[in-house]
């Protein structure tokens, strides 16, 4: 059981949960979970507002498993599930303690990879990429890290796969604009 | 884009073979898109699931909640179950004010019966179509508006045009009687989409839908029931409350807390 529930695709886990397999959700919790928490935590800038919704996130996909469609791909709807409990959370407002002395998300996430980095480019990345508008920043955070494809990444968001292709592509090259203006100012 | 741009687009972060280089070499906007994702590299880990193999307590928790969520609700519920659910509170509330309001003649509207019917007939998709929309898993969210404003004004535009002309009771006295009679009518139909629109992420559209089919319960029941057919009672007594329904929907939808952020 343990080893077929390893090799099956989200897909068939996820049609096993629904037809009552507690082990398919465990599966597809160890899968995707260490994941969603990595978007959740880029997306909000917050590592303790991730955790709670990654929470979040898995109460919903028991919750509404009855809403998941036979033929519909797994990842893009958990990714979609994981998106609109952060942009819920960001309409309702945030914990107090986790805004800046200026009301604002934090930009600095903690490190996810040991090993020697450049701390200031790394800092001037993550305040460009915090400057670029929703629209274009989602798109790019599940395709530069999530590694999804412009397909799956139409189907998480509800939009077509040109008008996610034309957000990526503004919000790369936007990305550019920023960083060259922040290392002007950093050199000036 | 080009189709050349679109092909660059595609195999971000794969070695580009020659022709794509050379495309990218040429291309203004095609150098922006690779200088933006390169340029995320800093931050970016090495595989797609960062922190993939480090659990955390936060991580227990979430899986043991979920664990506990599914021991509380083993079965799974099929969508279209409250949907049907919600059609039948609907044609119950159709039925009880038709009764309520239709004592001795269930038909007031003194138009044509072939217009009372198709504007009610119109009314009575709305309110299918609304409910569907409202609470349907959606994929694509591109139609839903257009689809939407179309119902709507179609309805509107039908029930304007059907009216008679004749006034039977003095404006605001009748203007206030409609309007209270479709707040009234509307309050099951709509405390009840409210609660099963929480079962699914917020989405503005939604809820509009959800507001203009629990309203349109009531106009048809005063489009069946009210023999009042000037235009600026049908405004006034039928079509604004029903507008402002949908906007009440939105309202209420937002400030209520959300069960389940699915799709």
């Amino acid at each position: 059981m343990r080893a077929s529930v390893a090799t099956e695709t989200d897909e068939v886990l996820m049609a096993r949960f629904c037809a009552g397999e507690a082990p398919a959700f465990d599966a597809l919790f160890q899968r995707h979970a260490p994941a969603v928490r990595g978007y959740l935590t880029r997306l909000t800038g917050s590592p303790a507002t991730a955790e709670d919704l990654v929470q979040l996130t898995f109460l919903s996909l028991v919750r509404s498993r009855g809403r998941f469609q036979a033929g519909s791909r797994f990842r893009p709807w958990l990714y979609a599930i994981a998106t609109n409990a952060a942009r819920d959370q960001l309409r309702r407002g945030h914990r107090p303690e986790e805004l800046t002395a200026e009301g604002h998300l934090p930009v600095d996430v903690p490190a996810e990879v040991a090993g020697p980095r450049d701390v200031g480019l790394e800092r001037a990345v993550r305040q460009a990429l915090d400057q670029l508008p929703e629209g274009q920043r989602v798109p790019i955070l599940l395709h530069r890290f999530e590694g999804m494809g412009f397909a799956e990444i139409a189907d998480t968001l509800g939009l077509t796969e040109s008008a996610v292709k034309v957000r990526a592509h503004r919000g790369y090259a936007r990305l550019r604009e920023l960083l060259a203006a922040l290392r002007e100012e950093a050199t000036g | 884009m080009t189709p050349a741009c679109l092909k660059v687009m595609d195999a971000l972060g794969t070695p580009l073979p020659p022709d794509l280089a050379a495309h990218v070499a040429g291309c203004e906007d095609c150098r922006a898109l690779a200088g933006g994702f390169e340029a995320l590299e800093s931050i970016a880990p090495s595989g797609g699931d960062a922190g993939a193999g480090a659990p955390g307590t936060g991580l227990e928790t979430a899986h043991r909640l979920a664990l506990e969520e599914l021991t509380a609700r083993p079965r799974a519920t099929p969508w279209w179950r409250e949907l049907l659910v919600l059609l039948g509170v609907d044609v119950g509330v159709m039925a009880l004010g038709l009764a309520l309001l239709g004592r001795g003649s269930w038909v007031g509207n003194q138009a044509a019966p072939w217009v009372v019917a198709g504007v009610g007939l119109l009314i009575l998709a709305l309110v299918g179509a609304g409910t569907y929309l409202a609470l349907a898993p959606q994929r694509r969210k591109v139609p839903s508006w257009g689809a939407l404003l179309l119902g709507a004004t179609v309805v509107a535009v039908a029930q304007l045009a059907g009216g008679t002309g004749q006034r039977m009771r003095p404006p605001p006295m009748g203007g206030l009687g409609c309007m209270a009679s479709e707040v009234l009518l509307s309050v099951v139909p709509l405390a009840c989409v409210l609660v099963l629109l929480c079962r699914s992420a917020f989405q503005p559209v939604r809820a509009v839908a959800a507001g203009l089919s629990a309203g349109g319960v009531s106009l048809l029941v005063i489009h069946v029931h009210c023999s009042d057919g000037t235009a600026g009672h049908l405004l006034t007594g039928h079509l604004a409350p029903w507008l402002a329904l949908a906007g009440l929907a939105v309202l209420l939808r937002s400030r209520l807390p959300t069960r389940s952020h699915a799709p």
